[in-house]
């Protein structure tokens, strides 16, 4: 996409958002939305590592732990400002999600799958047993909200405002980097490993930095999730976390920003919907996704963009 | 000129795959600004030794230099920096990127902007950008696809498809480039094109190493040429020795009754 149609669509994504946030009151809508935002965030830096650079984790939501369980401990046991555990918190995602990515990127395809597999289930533990600090299995409760002057962030709409704010200012800022040298090395380095190599791309470097991206932004979305609900348990962070964060990616569309928006949109709101199964609402979950990988194996930004493609084709051959 | 230190020394070089020894000893030398020819039969070795050369696998034994630098066991990022770019026997293209994508990937290794770059935008970054777009323009250009810049490169007719590569490799300014079989799927015409490009990337001050199975192409345009076979050298000489050599003519024909 151009640089000015970037501009454009992040600009009316920014109105529309502006637009939801001061339509909707119902708090319980708002606090879907809100969890779609920080879905997006999750979303959208899972997308630049499996998307871009072509590389998979199942365990992506121990870095989405990492941030909440980060703030949460620093916030509750130790009294510190939210404001200043956040620097810690991104930095030392950063830090650790380089340490770990490194070494497990050497892995690819199965074997990667099975390392960052493993990544997760041991970050779960340490959420879940590691009681002194992480309040075990039980969670971790009084988590102290955000403080902007005199606005206390809840879960209502100036939780909403502040989530959605971060997407969009991540919008941008990835859409940049997908344009450019950076964002090339990556699509060359999922394209054709060895090319990227021969091309001066040192790849194990590469990798290990948009991991650590990736692991910051999923640490970014745990410290909003942490300070806006201000409860948080393991179960939030264990291994379906880290899959429904990978079927985000896929259902939307791998290599996609809006893709991002649009799978974990649909990833959210699909449960909500299928209450009216009952009992046969895992059943209508699973059929859902299979048929739309069966007949959208791209993702539904691809799926729909060809469709739209095809209808002008005809029309246009209709007319002619 | 024979005393001139070479611009490529390529000595006792040996490299097995299991039970296969695919180089065994094998020594040469590049002249800086040489195009210089590898022939041999399938099998010979000849990838095998580029993969050596630009880095892909370490050899067994001996040693490679480069301008007098010893490169052996430098990563192939690394080497890129140095000054070596290669292109792919089967044409390794971005498929998801455009013609002028692909060429800009060449230039990774002559720009800086990192992640935080990427994303702050700064003055320098956008400069830099620019000059990396004019670069890739000004080698689409020489090659000849200035107009399919924003094709998808996979979509062009395979003879284009590698000239897009050799664009690529050259984005890198290499002091040394290493073509592997760049003519093989090209007609007559684009072949003769090749060639003119070929020494035209010569005489821009690229010294060229080439693998190749077009004999008129490679006796028409090498200084000097090696022949492999089963992993040793079997011969070198200019393109004339070449021609006129009994050992060979044994390699590619078999032997006189």
């Amino acid at each position: 996409m151009s640089s000015r149609a970037r501009l454009y669509s992040t600009g009316i994504f920014a109105l529309g958002i502006v637009a939801v946030g001061l339509g909707v009151s119902n708090p319980y809508e708002q606090q879907l939305l809100t969890i779609i935002g920080i879905h997006t965030l999750l979303a959208l830096g899972l997308n630049m590592l499996m998307g871009y650079a072509g590389q998979i984790s199942l365990g992506h939501a121990a870095f989405f732990g990492l941030g909440a369980y980060g703030t949460g401990i620093f916030t509750t046991h130790f009294q510190w400002s939210p404001w200043a555990s956040l620097p810690v918190v991104l930095v030392t995602s950063c830090l650790v999600g380089y340490a770990i990515g490194r070494p497990i990127l050497r892995l690819s395809g199965y074997y990667l799958a099975m390392g960052t597999l493993g990544l997760g289930i041991i970050a779960h533990v340490i959420f879940r047993e590691w009681d002194t600090f992480t309040g075990g299995a039980s969670g971790l409760v009084g988590i102290p909200p955000l403080v902007v002057g005199r606005l206390v962030l809840g879960l209502g709409r100036t939780g909403f405002f502040a989530v959605w704010a971060t997407v969009v200012l991540f919008f941008v800022l990835c859409g940049r980097l997908v344009d450019s040298r950076i964002g090339r090395a990556l699509r060359a380095l999922g394209d054709s490993p060895g090319a990227a190599a021969a091309s001066g791309i040192h790849t194990a470097h590469l990798k290990a930095v948009i991991f650590s991206f990736s692991a910051v932004m999923a640490a970014l979305a745990g410290y909003l999730y942490a300070h806006l609900l201000g409860f948080i348990s393991p179960s939030s962070f264990d291994f379906l976390m880290s899959i429904r964060m990978v079927t985000m990616v896929v259902i939307g569309g791998m290599a996609s920003i809006w893709g991002s928006l649009l799978g974990a949109s649909v990833i959210t709101l699909l449960p909500e919907w299928l209450h009216v199964f009952s009992d046969y609402e895992m059943m209508a979950y699973g059929l859902i996704l299979m048929v739309v990988m069966i007949f959208l194996p791209q993702g539904l930004t691809r799926g729909v963009l060809d469709a739209f493609q095809r209808a002008r084709t005809l029309r246009g051959a209709a007319s002619s | 000129m024979g005393t001139q230190k070479p611009f490529l020394a390529i000595d006792g070089v040996s490299k097995a795959f299991g039970g296969i020894q695919a180089l065994y000893q094998v020594s040469f030398d590049v002249q800086e600004r040489h195009i210089h020819a590898l022939i041999g039969p399938n099998g010979a070795g000849k990838t095998t030794l580029f993969n050596v050369i630009s880095g892909a696998f370490p050899p067994d034994e001996g040693s490679i230099r480069l301008d007098g630098t010893d490169i052996q066991g430098c990563p192939m990022h690394e080497l890129v920096r140095l000054g070596i770019a290669r292109t792919f026997q089967n044409v390794e293209l971005f498929a998801g990127m455009s013609v002028l994508e692909n060429v800009l990937v060449g230039c990774h290794s002559r720009t800086r902007c990192g992640l935080i770059g990427a994303m702050a935008r700064w003055p320098w970054v956008v400069r830099e950008e620019r000059r990396a777009r004019q670069r890739a323009m000004e080698l689409l250009d020489m090659v000849g696809l200035a107009d399919s810049a924003h094709k998808r490169a996979v979509d062009l007719p395979f003879g284009w498809q590698r000239l897009v590569e050799i664009a690529r490799a050259l984005a890198a300014e290499p002091k040394l480039l290493l073509l592997d079989e760049p003519a093989a799927g090209l007609n007559a015409v684009e072949t003769e094109k090749l060639s003119r490009l070929i020494q035209h990337i010569r005489a821009s001050g690229i010294t060229v190493l080439l693998v190749e199975h077009d004999m008129n192409l490679t006796m028409d345009i090498s200084d000097r040429i090696v022949v492999l076979d089963r992993g040793r050298k079997l011969a070198e000489g200019t393109p004339r020795e070449i021609q006129s050599s009994d050992a060979v003519m044994e390699a590619y024909l078999g032997k006189k009754q």
